[in-house]
This record gives structure tokens, C-alpha cells and sequence, in this order.
């Protein structure tokens, strides 16, 4: 190994939603950006997609998530000043402003003027008995199986999680070819918007709110779970208990920010459970208390794909405007991105991020 | 709001926990320990915890020698039932020159004949038997013991901390002294961030590399100063390190941790900060990697999980600043070990407790005493890195 760093303009970890938005609206502005991603791909999450996004026009509404990945990953392969690195892990955030990466068993330094973080978040789990039982899948992961690769993860299966994401998945697994036995939910009202909440039901799947799993059973994989109901305070209410014979269980339990290299880097953090966990504080322009480190997307606080994409672009053109790029623009263009995210995060729908966002936003 | 105690250790580390435990195993009742962090935070929780025989000066071969004894059976003293990881497959000491071997056989007869520590000094052919997977590019010889070893820090500080509260003790974590009540002769008690004062006839700074901002803080100047040391640590690999091992030519040493873990640093005074920065570096990413695989051939393949940092409290011979500061009566040091003092944290426990009690020490520990810096008269530990 050799003790050399690289110099760059920008740096842009992650290549989600976020992080596409971020690199390409910064390279727009006349920066140069290194866009950095451990996959071999680009698009985050949205690869595995297939349903269409809510919103307006200028939020790609309409259309499918792996489509958007697909244009956005066009858009920035074909620009010149954006510089894609996929199979790079930023594994460290140093002292120096120094990013470590490792891509394809090499090393390499990045010393950028500027870093955007778009890491995205992780997938939370539950803890009950045999919960390391092989068949045991977030959702996240299965709908990368069955999405991206076309794999069934089996043949029946409980759903864990009635907010968006354990619905919507549901409802694909049905698609594939799946049965879902059930979907509990902990919580006495069903999290996801109706009209996906409406397809399972009309499809015949039971959703049982104010329900949780008890424990998986089997021998050397999934062969059965047991749910049970929750009284008023969450509490478990014995007797209440239903066996499924269930081979997979899909665990839909929310997001944390993965905020990792951020704490690295020094970036002062606040626990926002609206967000998702801990998050790190930032201005109205996602830098946070690192001056040079903004974040965007998830890793800013567990939202939506269209949010993490509006974030993205700011961060990244007050990134490269703080390099003295796109100066005669930088007003209009700040504007426009502003209306559309509050657009975004308006109504009754958008009223815990505000509360959230509320205890994340900070002046610098 | 005020109380009292007997004494105020400040510093929760194992030289913290072990003086209370120690004290309070003497019969002094209400002692209280002050960690700003959590147990084992800094120094402690952050070395890589080997213990050895092989020092270059009669005190700390004579420290070491009893402190391992007391390792030995420590989770069984304590009662503590979780372990404390204890791995004695010895300690190798590499030479790459003449010169090295001959301080290294000179210490090894000074440990043999002081503490019979049974230290041996091995042909490259015998480390080469010793640990097949080493590098011998260079290496003239070594020694060894195969007594010394390693073990978990923070379950040694635990270990102790259980014992301690047991007997009585109370430790007070995430709280920080921020004043030293004093007049002019003697201590008077501290103040803590908490806004408790708490009086007390004696106040024991076992605060590692902060021990110079807290001697200050009753105006006795002490040189001590903090550096940077970090370490790296791999997947868990096949057992094929069964001994520590240390090289002075290459700053480095590694062990083995018993789930598989290599832990490996590399001492660099001259590149490393001298203040409390407890960041990591890239450039150490670089060095230890490239030494490591020279020792180590096989690990070049190894995975890394994380890297750290953690803060050496330095002195002119890297030696401890130990017991009474005379002139201010109930202030008592015991910082300074420079990269040694977790190994020696168990019987310098029982020390301070025998001095603050009265009682003679069981090491003569008076080299350490405050009182050498005036006369310029410093002894130097040759063996550390």
C-alpha cells in the first residue's frame, strides 16, 4: 500500500436515489464529482422498484423505481465531470478529511473539498425466538431477490410490518406467485397508503393490526410462526395466540439512517425517532456540523425515494456553489428545489418528517 | 448538597478500579471513584493488553512478576464469573541486531535472577518453531516467556469494579471532577460535573493521560504528556499466533485475541499527535498494514474490521509517576506508565491502598516518586514501544 491521496472536488458516497441526484446536480453546476458506490451498480434501492411513485411530474411520478435508477445512472455515466466508482467502499472517514476506499481488493485515499453522504439505511429487525432461523428475510432483502434476481424466497409467508414497504412487498410477492399467510401489524392502524393496503386485502390476505410475532418454529429452517395480539400498551395478550404454517418470514420493521461515516467524521448527532434513529443535525442545505460534510437521502432520516432525490440535488448544488461554481443560478435553482421538497412533505401525510425534521434542522 | 468520603479516585480505568478495590479489601470504608467516561474508556479498554516479565529496570520486572501472579487467579480473587480471557502463551521479543540481543539477554537475567521469571533467549530456528507463520527476514534472536501473555481489559477492569462496589465502593460513571478543593498543605475534596462537592482527606489521581490537567488542578505541575497510539484489528482468523509479540526495530506488536482477532499496533512517537486527539489515522491504516504483512505473510489476506485510538500518558522515561506529592498531604499520582500500565494496573492497586493506608508497599516503589524530576536522576524503561 502506498501513502497517497487523491484530491477531488466533490465526493458523493452512495449512489441511491440521493446520491444519483446530488452528483449529477452538482456536475450541472460545473463541479467535478467523484460518485462513489459499494454496489456494482448504481441506483440504491431503487433497482429493485417495480411499483410506480406517488407525486407530481417533476417528481418522476408515475413511473417505476428501476426505471428512475436507469435514467438517473444514464444521466451521470454520461456526464463528463461526474467520475463513477462502483465496487468502493468508503470504509473510513479521517481525521484529515481523508476517505478510505476499497474497490475490487485495491485501496485508494480521497481527499475531497466536499463530501455528500447518501448512505442510505439499514433495515431493522425484531428480536424473538429463532429469529435466526433461515428463512427469516427483511424485506428489503426479499424484494432484492425476488425483484433483481427473480428469486422466490418459498412458497407461503408471513409479513411482519404493515407500513409501506411490508405492503407493497407483499402485494409483489402475491405477483410472483407466493401465498402470504398474513400481515401483522403492531400498531392498531395499518401504516401504508390505502390503495396498496386496499390491493392485499381485496387479493384475500388478513391484516392483523394491534399483532405481533411471538417466535418461529422448525427444525432447520422456517416451518411455522406463531402471532399473538398486543393490548392497548403493546403489551402481549396471552391465549390469543394463532399458528401459521409459514416457510419464510419477511420482517418489515423500519429503517436507521446509516449515519457511520458521518459519526466519523465528527458530524454532531441527534436521536429524532421521526427520522428513524439517530441522524446527524444540518442546515436548510444539508451540511451539517462538519463544514464541507453534508448528507443527504435516508442517512439524513428514513423518508421516501423522491425526498431523498430533492435532498440530493441540494446538497449538491450548495456544495458546488460553496466552490464557487453556479453562482448566477444557485438562487432560482435553490428555490425550485425547496417548493418541490416542501411539496413533497406537505398534507397530513408529511406531518411526522416535518416534526422530525423539525429537531434535525439546525442554523450552522 | 455535600457528603464525605475516605478517599476520591479519579479515573476509572483498572489502576482506578484496582486502588479501590485494594483500599476498600484494607477495611477503608467510602471511597468513591469519579470516571467521566465509561469504565475502561480510555487507556485501558483501548490497549491491546499484554502482560510480561520481560522489563528492563528492577522495579518494573519486580511489578510485573507480582502483578501476573495476581492475574493468574484474578476472575477466582474477584469472583467474577465471566473470565477475564486471561491467554498465557507467552511473550516473544524480537532482535534484528546484535546490540538488541544483548539488551534482551541483559534484561533476561535481570528478570531470572530478580523474580526467577524464567525468561529464555531462542535461536531464530526456535521462534521459527515457535511460530511457524512469522517472517524471519532479519531476526537474530529473542526472548521469551512463555508466563506472559495477554488478557481482556475490560473484563479485568470489571472484574475488579464488581469486587469493589461489593465491598462497598461506589464509582460514579459519565461524571468528572472539575475542581480539587484544596488549601495550601492538604487536599480538601472535589467537585464534580454532577455540582456534588464531595470532602475527602484523600484524593488519588489515577486519571491516565489527563493525569497532568488534573495535578494541575491542585497547581502541581507534572511531566506528563499525552500521545497517540492506534491499533488495527482483523476478522477472526485460525489460531496460528499463540504467543504476543513485540519488535522495538519495527515499533510493532500483535497477539492473537482467544475468538480469532489479530490485534496489531505500531508505536510511532515521532509521527504520532501529542494531544488528545483520539481520532484514527489513515497513514497508521498504511503502516501497520505494511509491517504487519512483512511479519505475517499470511495476512495479507486477512479482512480488517476496525481500527482505533487510544492515548499513552507519557513521561521523560517512560516511567510512572507514583504516590504521595510531598508538600500537599492526601494528594497521591499514579499515572505516567506510558504504554505499560494495564499489565501492572493489579499490584499497583494494592501499592497505592498499602501507602495510603500506611502500610509498607510491597514493591519498592520509590524511583516513581514525583520527587526525581527535580533531581534529574531518570532510570529509563528500555523495554517499551
Amino acid at each position: 500500500m502506498k501513502r497517497e491521496v487523491r484530491f477531488a472536488e466533490i465526493a458523493v458516497v452512495g449512489g441511491g436515489p440521493a446520491g444519483l441526484c446530488a452528483a449529477l446536480e452538482a456536475a450541472r453546476a460545473g463541479a467535478r464529482v467523484v460518485l462513489l458506490d459499494r454496489q456494482d451498480h448504481l441506483g440504491g434501492q431503487l433497482i429493485k422498484q417495480t411499483h410506480r411513485f406517488f407525486g407530481s411530474k417533476s417528481h418522476r411520478a408515475s413511473q417505476r423505481g428501476f426505471k428512475i435508477a436507469e435514467a438517473l445512472t444514464r444521466e451521470v455515466a454520461s456526464h463528463p465531470a461526474v467520475e463513477v466508482h462502483t465496487g468502493a467502499t468508503v470504509f473510513g472517514f479521517y481525521e484529515d478529511g481523508v476517505l478510505g476506499v476499497e474497490q475490487k481488493g485495491r485501496v485508494f485515499y480521497l481527499k475531497p473539498a466536499r463530501v455528500i453522504v447518501a448512505t442510505g439505511a439499514a433495515e431493522r429487525t425484531l428480536a424473538f425466538p429463532n429469529n435466526d432461523l433461515p428463512g427469516i428475510y427483511g424485506a428489503g432483502a426479499v424484494q432484492t431477490l425476488v425483484n433483481v434476481y427473480g428469486i422466490l424466497p418459498g412458497r407461503r409467508v408471513l409479513m411482519v410490518g404493515a407500513g409501506n414497504i411490508g405492503v407493497i412487498v407483499s402485494y409483489q410477492l402475491l405477483q410472483a406467485g407466493m401465498e402470504v399467510a398474513a400481515i401483522v401489524e403492531a400498531a392498531p392502524v395499518i401504516g401504508a397508503y390505502w390503495v396498496h393496503a386496499a390491493k392485499v386485502r381485496r387479493a384475500g390476505v388478513p391484516i392483523y393490526t394491534s399483532h405481533t410475532i411471538k417466535e418461529a418454529y422448525g427444525k432447520r429452517e422456517v416451518e411455522g410462526a406463531v402471532i399473538w395480539q398486543l393490548d392497548g400498551d403493546g403489551k402481549p395478550i396471552p391465549g390469543t395466540e394463532k399458528d401459521l404454517a409459514v416457510d419464510t418470514i419477511c420482517l418489515s420493521v423500519g429503517l436507521s439512517p446509516l449515519i457511520e461515516l458521518l459519526a466519523q467524521a465528527g458530524c454532531r448527532l441527534a436521536y429524532v425517532p421521526e427520522l428513524g434513529g439517530h441522524v446527524p443535525l444540518r442546515d436548510e442545505n444539508l451540511q451539517t456540523t462538519v463544514p464541507g460534510v453534508y448528507v443527504a437521502g435516508d442517512a439524513a432520516g428514513v423518508e421516501e425515494a423522491s425526498a431523498a432525490m430533492m435532498e440530493g440535488a441540494l446538497a449538491g448544488l450548495h456544495a458546488a456553489y460553496s466552490l464557487g461554481y453556479g453562482q448566477q443560478d444557485y438562487e432560482a435553482r435553490r428555490a425550485a428545489i425547496r417548493e418541490q421538497l416542501e411539496a413533497l412533505r406537505s398534507g397530513p401525510v408529511g406531518e411526522k418528517i416535518r416534526r422530525g425534521l423539525s429537531k434535525a434542522i439546525i442554523q450552522l | 448538597m455535600a457528603r464525605t468520603a475516605e478517599v476520591v479516585i479519579i479515573g476509572g480505568g483498572i489502576h482506578g478500579c484496582s486502588i479501590a478495590y485494594h483500599l476498600a479489601k484494607c477495611g477503608v470504608k467510602n471511597v468513591l471513584v469519579v470516571e467521566k467516561g465509561f469504565l475502561a474508556s480510555g487507556g485501558t479498554g483501548r490497549s491491546a493488553a499484554g502482560f510480561r516479565h520481560q522489563f528492563g529496570t528492577e522495579v518494573n520486572i519486580r511489578l510485573a512478576a507480582a502483578s501476573i501472579k495476581k492475574l493468574e487467579r484474578l476472575a477466582e480473587e474477584l469472583d467474577y464469573p465471566y473470565g477475564i480471557e486471561l491467554f498465557q502463551g507467552g511473550y516473544l521479543m524480537l532482535a534484528y541486531s546484535a546490540s538488541q540481543l544483548e539488551q534482551l539477554r541483559k534484561n533476561a537475567s535481570l528478570q531470572n535472577r530478580l523474580v526467577n521469571a524464567g525468561t529464555l533467549i531462542l535461536s531464530p530456528r526456535e521462534i521459527a518453531e515457535l511460530l511457524p507463520g512469522l517472517n524471519l527476514e532479519g531476526v537474530v534472536g529473542g526472548s521469551f516467556n512463555p508466563r506472559d501473555g495477554h488478557a481482556n481489559p475490560f473484563h479485568v477492569t470489571y472484574a475488579y469494579a464488581r469486587a469493589a462496589r461489593r465491598l462497598g465502593v461506589e464509582i460514579q460513571t459519565y461524571t468528572e471532577v472539575v475542581e480539587i478543593l484544596h488549601s495550601t498543605s492538604r487536599v480538601l475534596g472535589v467537585r464534580t460535573s454532577r455540582g456534588e462537592v464531595i470532602y475527602a482527606p484523600v484524593v488519588v489521581n489515577a486519571a491516565g493521560p489527563h493525569g497532568g490537567v488534573v495535578a494541575r488542578m491542585v497547581g502541581v505541575d507534572v511531566p506528563l504528556y499525552p500521545e497517540r497510539h492506534q491499533i488495527l484489528v482483523t476478522e477472526p482468523v485460525e489460531m496460528f499466533i499463540p504467543c504476543m509479540v513485540i519488535s522495538f526495530t519495527h515499533g510493532t506488536y500483535f497477539k492473537q485475541t482467544p475468538h480469532g482477532s489479530i490485534l496489531m499496533g505500531v508505536g510511532d512517537p515521532a509521527g504520532e499527535v501529542k494531544d488528545f486527539n483520539q481520532r484514527s489515522s489513515w497513514q497508521f491504516l498504511v503502516d501497520v498494514a505494511t509491517k504487519m504483512t512483512f511479519h505475517l505473510p499470511a495476512l495479507r489476506r486477512a479482512r480488517v474490521i476496525r481500527q482505533w485510538a487510544g492515548l499513552y500518558d507519557m513521561t521523560p522515561d517512560s516511567q510512572a509517576i507514583l504516590g504521595p506529592v510531598p508538600g500537599l498531604d492526601g494528594f497521591y499520582l499514579d499515572i505516567g506508565w506510558s504504554g505499560h500500565g494495564f499489565q501492572l494496573g493489579p499490584i499497583v492497586g494494592q501499592i497505592m491502598a498499602e501507602m495510603i493506608t500506611g502500610q509498607e508497599p510491597a514493591v519498592d516503589v520509590s524511583y516513581f516518586s514525583i520527587e526525581r524530576f527535580k533531581t534529574g536522576q531518570l532510570i529509563p524503561e528500555p523495554a517499551c514501544v
